[in-house]
């Protein structure tokens, strides 16, 4: 009768979310200009890709100094569908969209001059990478899909050209989050893009018993991710059968990277729904090992699979190494990986808090930054569940959340207030300092509305943002340590879900007014700076020589 | 279950050579699962020797063997005529009348049966719950794990319980434990707020009520609202120091806090109340886990595995054993954990 005795509470979400009486943080804007509508078309035959977009990039295409906004969209989903499928992603509504930031705080869409406009009628929208390839200074955009990805080349000049086709990157299938990162420090970007699963419309279908729901993740085969590693020529070459990338099948939504184990190769951490995570250890020699499951980074501290869908990998508490954060479907609290430094992690979900903050919730874009500046990275996630009528399955779960704002107290997150005026249904989130006022801001996706802008309204506490320039490793020094006055941050502009941030590295200094810089780039040079002084923007530039 | 007890009477090799010759063929082809035919040689049977019972017993036989329940019940009654104290004939009758919703009818037939089962299951349609779960528990000690016998007392108590509250809630529709029931309810359909409200109003009306502490506490864990699930188990743990469940509810409120220090004191408590659960032996390993004593948590989890071996806490533990053994070098025991935590996996998906 133990059972009976000890029965399992039936797991519900929560009665109301309660936050801290903390000072806000953020004021919710609606920048001027920035009238993009993510159109998801949802449709009552329920096709999975409609709750699963859109990604965001925070990206200076033209050098400015200030940042823009990419902004991915869907595309016209008719029920039923019929193949070839055409989303209609010629007409202006469906379009992505890239938002030029002004000097006064305003955008202007700049999408059809850039030559960004149509990305091809089969193409439904999914997430956005960035990163410059071809190491000319200015940031290239991928565009990943449900159909066909998509290379932007920047021309430096305020337009892009699709270099898909030349550069061999168009993948196919259903892509999700990618990123650019330097597997081998050959110092050019290579390109990693999860795919979600082996899925089309044609054999999509519904699930749920009366109410009709998005399937499960088990409902499809699994399929691989892609490996792309750069050539240097404009081209890249797809290894992800020599690389291992391709041994093993998943269901990812979420990559993000980090060198893990300190050995000078970045290492990928993915994030899949439904099944085990995968941590990919970078071999330094080309090929990669999956290694999750005996790292301890793979499922939660009882063992169980979860719905991974956004990762970080940064350091939360400030040991200088890299830890995952996974964001995560209610009932699966978001899963805090500590890393031991010793090759494995510790599932570290409850004594860091976030585990009560985070059960009822499902998470999907979520960043590590530190939003008041007091040298401790806090977590910003976007929420709201994969169902549209999950409200009808289960009252107690919701379609739309708000997105969670948790500040880090020395390694502890405790719930503030995000200023969200409305509860969403978040997914894609993206962090920089739109306002160059040295506070992290942050851009958050939502289905069938606006992007949400939550401008962080500053305070007191110093801080120093590092913009590397790579010489002889990549230009974007993606893949670089950078440790200011004990506090970490690994290079790169990836993580989140579908969506690309700032790649200027912030830190908040608290009462410090000077720092002391180490950078250890992926070309191996240490470069120490000393006495530098707090709130600037500090262009660090890798030294030729060692 | 049915054909094995038939022909236990053996009357018809004494009868006439022609009966007995159709008597044979009916058998033979009742064999070959041919019960158009076997319906035909029986009927021959009974029509050649209207006095003989087993041509009335095999023919009402074969008849269920077609699934044609309504044909067999004439000829089983015949039999009992012939025959009134014949239990393959009531065995048989009972199960063709229960077949045909005359479960009324059935149950004199089926209380002669040594077997309680379709006993049970006749009462539940009669709406003798309390009957039908003592038959059905009888039977279930008979055979244990019987998937059908526990589906039916699974009903019947569900029955039985329903007409419990129905009559609560409609004599005493205001009483503290008519609040019990609708919230217990409202759980149940994850209305929470439902639940939380009336759990509320039985406790304004009866204070005391310590089930109702316990209850509130698992809505709000139910909601992931932990400390306020941690408020209602402390009032429970404190009107009822040795109740295990809130002791152990309790521990498990405050492990979902990261509070491992008070969660592992107060799953030690828990264990002594009642040793060797293992839900409690699990928390007290994570509990441990957690505050980094890695020899407790190998210990409770370790006894934990001599108790269960194949659920899904025994694959936990292992799978908190394979981490222990991780973080210590030990390679090999960590890699054994490994496979045992993955060998108690569910089998993935065929897509």
């Amino acid at each position: 009768m133990l059972n009976i005795l000890f029965r399992a509470a039936i797991a519900v979400s929560l009665l109301s979310q309660t936050a801290a009486t903390v000072p806000t943080t953020f004021d919710v804007v609606a920048p001027r200009g920035l009238d993009f509508t993510l159109e998801n078309s949802p449709t009552p035959q329920k096709y999975l890709i409609e709750t699963m977009p859109g990604g965001v990039a925070l990206l200076d295409y033209n050098n400015d100094g200030l940042l823009d906004i990419f902004l991915v969209n869907g595309g016209r989903i008719t029920g039923p569908m019929t193949t070839p499928e055409n989303f209609g992603r010629h007409d202006p509504r469906y379009w992505n969209r890239l938002y030029r930031q002004n000097k006064d705080g305003s955008f202007t869409d700049v999408t059809e001059q850039a030559g960004l406009a149509n990305a091809g009628d089969g193409n439904y929208g999914m997430g956005v990478a960035v990163g410059d390839y071809d190491n000319d200074g200015y940031p290239d955009i991928y565009v990943t899909s449900y159909g066909k990805n998509i290379l932007y080349h920047n021309n430096g000049d305020g337009t892009f050209t699709d270099v898909t086709a030349k550069a061999g990157v168009a993948a196919g299938g259903w892509s999700v989050s990618a990123g650019f990162f330097d597997y081998d420090n050959d110092g050019k970007l290579d390109l990693f893009v999860t795919r979600y699963m082996d899925w089309d419309t044609k054999h999509s279908h519904d699930c749920g018993g009366n109410y009709h729901t998005y399937c499960p993740p088990e409902e499809f085969p699994a399929t691989t991710n892609i490996l792309y590693h750069n050539n240097g020529d404009g081209t890249f070459t797809d290894v992800s059968k020599s690389s291992g990338i391709a041994a093993k099948k998943g269901r990812a939504l979420g990559v993000a990277f980090a060198d893990y184990d300190g050995d000078g190769f970045t290492d990928i951490y993915v994030a899949n729904d439904g099944m085990q995570q995968y941590l990919f250890h970078n071999n330094g020699n080309g090929t990669f090992s999956e290694v999750g499951l005996e790292a301890g980074a793979a499922l939660s501290q009882d063992g169980r699979r979860l719905s991974g869908m956004g990762v970080v990998f940064q350091d939360y508490d400030n040991d200088g190494r890299p830890d995952a954060i996974v964001t995560e479907l209610p009932r699966e609290i978001y899963g805090v990986y500590h890393n031991e430094g010793d090759g494995t992690f510790t599932y570290r979900s409850l004594e860091t808090g976030l585990g009560i903050l985070s059960s009822g919730s499902s998470g999907w874009g979520v960043g590590l930054e530190d939003f008041d500046n007091d040298g401790w990275k806090d977590l910003f996630v976007a929420q709201g569940h994969v169902l549209d009528n999950v409200e009808q399955i289960d009252p107690s779960l919701h379609y739309f959340e708000k997105p969670l704002l948790a500040m880090n107290h020395n390694g502890r997150f405790e719930r503030v207030d995000s200023a969200a005026p409305a509860p969403w249904a978040g997914r894609g989130a993206a962090f920089g300092d739109l306002n160059n006022d040295g506070w992290q801001d942050v851009v958050m996706t939502i289905l069938g509305g606006r992007p949400q802008v939550f401008m962080n309204r500053g305070g007191k506490a110093h801080w120093l943002t590092i913009i590397l320039r790579g010489t002889r490793s990549n230009r974007d020094g993606f893949g670089a340590r950078v440790q200011v006055n004990g506090q970490t941050r690994f290079a790169t502009s990836s993580g989140s879900y579908l969506s690309a941030s700032d790649k200027r590295l912030h830190f908040g200094l608290g009462s410090a007014e000077k720092a002391k810089v180490d950078v250890i780039w992926p070309s191996g040079i240490h470069q120490t700076l000393n006495d530098v002084h707090a709130d600037q923007f500090l262009e660090v530039r890798e030294p030729e020589k060692p | 279950m049915i054909h094995a007890l038939l022909f236990l009477a053996l009357a018809w090799q004494t009868a006439s050579p022609q009966v007995t010759e159709h008597m044979q063929a009916g058998i033979a082809a009742e064999k070959e699962k041919n019960f158009d035919l076997s319906i035909k040689e029986f009927k021959q049977v009974t029509e050649l020797d209207p006095s003989l019972v087993d041509g009335f017993l095999s023919l009402g036989q074969a008849y269920m063997d077609e699934g044609d329940y309504g044909s067999a019940i004439p000829a089983l009654k015949h039999a009992l005529e012939l025959s009134p104290d014949s239990l393959p004939a009531h065995q048989l009758l009972g199960y063709s009348l229960l077949s045909q919703g005359y479960a009324r009818e059935a149950i004199p037939h089926l209380e002669r049966l040594p077997d309680k089962t379709t006993l049970g299951i006749a009462q539940i349609q009669t709406g003798q719950l309390p009957e039908a779960v003592a038959n059905l528990q009888k039977a279930l000690s008979e055979h244990p794990n019987n998937p059908d016998i526990l589906y039916y007392l699974g009903r019947a108590s569900g029955l039985l319980a329903k007409q419990s509250i129905d009559t609560l809630l409609a004599a005493y529709p205001d009483s503290a434990r008519a609040h019990q029931a609708m919230a217990e309810n409202y759980f149940v359909l994850r209305r929470m707020d439902d639940a939380e409200k009336e759990y509320k109003d039985a406790l304004r009306l009866r204070p005391g009520l310590p089930e109702v502490h316990l209850a509130l506490g698992e809505v709000y864990a139910g909601a992931f609202q932990w400390s306020k699930a941690e408020e209602q188990f402390r009032i429970q743990v404190k009107l009822q120091p040795g109740n295990a469940e809130a002791a152990y509810r309790l521990g498990e409120s405050l492990l979902e806090q990261g509070k491992s220090q008070e969660a592992r004191a107060e799953l030690v408590r828990a264990d002594k109340l009642m040793p060797d659960m293992p839900e409690t032996l699990y928390a007290l390993g994570k509990a441990a886990s957690l505050e980094g004593d890695n020899p407790a948590a190998e210990k409770s989890w370790t006894k934990l595995l001599s108790i269960e071996k194949q659920s899904s806490l025994a694959a936990q533990a292992h799978f908190g054993l394979a981490g222990i053994y991780r973080k210590e070098g030990k390679t090999a025991e960590a890699k054994q954990e490994m496979q045992a935590f993955q060998a108690l996996q569910p089998a993935p998906s065929p897509k």
